[in-house]
């Protein structure tokens, strides 16, 4: 569905993608998880053609030119900034967007009608986008991308300054679109949103992809171990006989309580359960996304 | 073309939405229009005479007289004031001079021919001497008018020569024989002024001094018939520029924004997005053209001298403008930094090209100057079509000339747009 291979970019002496590739199956929803700065935007544009890569080749449904007509009418793009009409209403953009793209009539008011009822603003549907607030003009962006029905969407960033229950209702959507098969790009410096929409993540740092797998792999291969704190129904006073059943070295003990790191975390638990230790609580701190950029990269991800 | 159309009436419902943009594009033209033109008419009253003020320290009938003959004449529009205030407003250049009538003026003959004392005088403006030497003129026919008022009065011309009969008599350095000459004269004018009837001493004595006739000659249509013809060839340009202005900031809004890559990367090209922006700025251009036009004609009562060449040159006025615009947006990737620039070009070109001062009224040097600015071209073609009388061929220079600076800044323009990476 989509592919890219070996892209490369540069404004004057900035790198702003280096050898990028990767590769996007239909009805997936890939990430690409970077600060700002890692190219996330830069990816975006040369992917719907806004920008040509100095080398490598995008390829959209099998066609190596985002610029023509028809794959474009394939993309549904919503960047990063708001790209809609503040002076109209958001119906009378959202006919402007579907006129566009060649809907008229009949099928035009129902997908218009539809889209205000996905982004919550079928009641405001009249009022000038000027008066919305922050939340409903990214609600708002957005929908503006599906009114044609896309088979890729490519959304940059489209939770920037969103209030937390505008973003769950993006997240919804996206999860929506994720569910009649199309094919999504996103792009976030928020691991929770990655963790919670994307099949299959690139992590991206000034320009360069560091890794690209899944959410489990990413974390199994960089996020390091689970940190575990269990407390014991009865106080034990050999450590080394949890040892046995832990491969961390450094495992704690304190009273009724033990500490320790595994990178197996339901193994060793279930192991010290079945050697007749008994839990009364049991907190499992696993490894996240932030742990992969910070293992990866020696930074956080919003530094 | 759909595409086109879509965004053309989209753009100009953008601009409809903002008082703003209505306000500079609509109203600021027709405000200048009125405004300037009510100025060069003198407020529309037509043409006034010269405006002068009257003090009369003397208060007697035949200032009164005097008076009443200048307020009757039409060159002249006379206001009565005080000396001080008179001679203030000399000054100020509200009025072209004062005429102070003096105390005594009203005490004969002697009085009023007394050259050595006069009892008319006038305050001017030195630098303004061909109007003093004009109301000279003036003041002498009204003070001979009102004279001949007291020739028709007999009692008033016997005590005329009842005192100069007393004069005669007490001069000592007078022979006698010439004394007794002017005696018998005057002796003959008592008995005239007994016997005469009143039909025959007015037929006699009364009549204008040094009358003219005069013959109304239109002169032939070399300039403007009103000051409206001057001042709506510069709103029109006006209403344009402000367009032109708008929709050049609207592309760079769009840019700045999220909107022109959300076209970019739909089933629209640059060019139907430019298109489109032409489109919507041509077609709010025509739409303020069509209201100035009535507008002059309804309520200014305008004459149009050809119409199909006005529409001629209004349109490539809006063409040349619309390639101005494209090249304006390319200014700047900023909202601010475009406007400013913008308006700025704008500005120049208007002082340049008789936007803000009629070409009429410019010094040759800056007539000459004014031929690079295209404002000057499109005043001069609506001008040609309003009042100049142009012919066909006369206004297709302007046009052709408005049309390539167009076509040109538009080129570049565009050129100028792909180059830089949105």
């Amino acid at each position: 569905m989509i592919d890219v291979q070996n892209l490369n970019k540069k404004y004057g002496n900035t790198t702003a993608l280096d050898d990028v590739s990767f590769n996007v199956g239909k009805g997936q929803t890939f990430g690409l998880l970077g600060p700002n700065g890692a190219g996330k935007t830069t990816a975006i544009k040369l992917l719907c053609g806004l920008i040509r890569p100095d080398s490598g080749i995008v390829s959209l449904n099998g066609k190596t030119d985002p610029t023509l007509i028809e794959v474009r009418r394939s993309l549904g793009v919503v960047p990063q900034s708001l790209a809609i009409y503040e002076e109209l209403s958001a119906e009378e953009n959202l006919h402007f967007w579907g006129r566009i793209y060649g809907i008229r009539g009949r099928k035009l008011r129902e997908k218009t009608a539809d889209c205000l009822k996905i982004a919550g603003l079928l009641k405001r549907r009249k009022e000038k986008v000027s008066k919305y607030s922050g939340g409903m003009k990214r609600r708002l962006n957005m929908v503006c991308s599906f009114l044609h029905e896309p088979s890729i969407l490519l959304l940059d960033e489209p939770t920037v300054g969103v209030d937390p229950q505008s973003r769950n209702l993006i997240f919804d959507t996206i999860e929506a679109m994720k569910k009649e098969g199309r094919t999504i790009i996103y792009t976030t410096h928020y691991m929770e949103e990655a963790q919670r929409l994307c099949d299959k993540i690139a992590i991206l740092d000034h320009g360069k992809i560091l890794d690209i797998d899944n959410v489990e792999n990413l974390i199994t291969r960089h996020g390091g171990p689970s940190h575990i704190e269990a407390e014991l129904e009865e106080k034990i006073s050999d450590v080394e006989k949890i040892k046995m059943f832990v491969d961390d070295k450094d495992i704690q003990l304190e009273e009724r309580i033990i500490r320790f790191k595994t990178s197996q975390p339901m193994e060793s638990l279930a192991k010290l359960n079945r050697s007749g230790l008994r839990f009364h609580s049991i907190k499992v701190q696993t490894a996240n996304l932030e742990d992969v950029f910070l293992n990866l990269t020696g930074r956080r991800l919003r530094d | 073309m759909n595409k086109v159309f879509f965004l053309a009436v989209k753009d100009i419902r953008v601009l409809m939405s903002d008082r703003g943009n209505i306000f500079w594009v609509l109203v600021f033209p027709l405000v200048f229009a009125f405004f300037f033109g009510a100025i060069y008419s003198d407020a529309g009253e037509g043409p006034t005479g010269m405006k002068i003020a009257v003090v009369d320290e003397d208060k007697s009938d035949f200032s009164t007289s005097y008076i009443s003959k200048l307020e009757s004449s039409d060159a002249l529009k006379v206001s009565l004031l005080s000396r001080e205030e008179a001679i203030e407003q000399v000054r100020k250049s509200r009025i072209a001079a004062a005429v102070i009538i003096k105390k005594g003026m009203g005490d004969g003959f002697e009085a009023i021919f007394n050259s050595e004392e006069p009892k008319i005088e006038i305050a001017a403006d030195p630098s303004r001497k061909m109007e003093s030497g004009y109301l000279q003129g003036l003041l002498a026919k009204a003070q001979f008018e009102a004279l001949s008022g007291n020739f028709t009065d007999r009692n008033w011309m016997k005590d005329q020569i009842s005192q100069w009969r007393g004069e005669i008599e007490d001069a000592n350095d007078l022979d006698t024989r010439q004394a007794n000459l002017f005696l018998d004269l005057f002796d003959s004018f008592d008995t005239l002024f007994d016997d005469i009837n009143d039909q025959n001493l007015k037929m006699g004595f009364n009549g204008d001094i040094l009358n003219f006739s005069q013959t109304n000659i239109s002169r032939e249509s070399d300039g403007p018939l009103t000051s409206f013809q001057i001042t709506f060839p510069q709103a029109m340009l006006w209403g344009i520029l402000g367009c032109a202005a708008t929709f050049a900031i609207s592309i760079v809004k769009e840019r700045a924004g999220g909107t022109f890559q959300r076209l970019l990367v739909g089933p629209t090209g640059r060019a139907h997005i430019l298109a489109g922006k032409g489109a919507a700025c041509f077609i709010t251009c025509s739409f303020i053209m069509c209201i100035q036009y009535i507008g002059a004609k309804l309520f200014f009562k305008m004459p149009v001298g050809d119409l199909p060449l006005f529409v001629l040159a209004y349109l490539c006025t809006i063409l040349c403008f619309v390639g101005i615009m494209m090249l304006i947006s390319t200014l700047g990737r900023t909202e601010q930094s475009a406007g400013g620039a913008g308006w700025a070009i704008i500005m120049i070109m208007a002082m340049l090209g008789g936007g803000m001062m009629p070409l009429y009224f410019m010094p040759a040097w800056l007539r000459s100057l004014s031929n690079i600015s295209p404002v000057k071209w499109g005043i001069y073609a609506l001008e040609g079509a309003i009042w100049r009388n142009f012919s066909l061929m006369e206004i297709a220079i302007p046009c052709l000339i408005l049309l390539a600076i167009g076509f040109a800044a538009f080129l570049l323009g565009v050129y100028s747009l792909s180059k830089q990476q949105d």
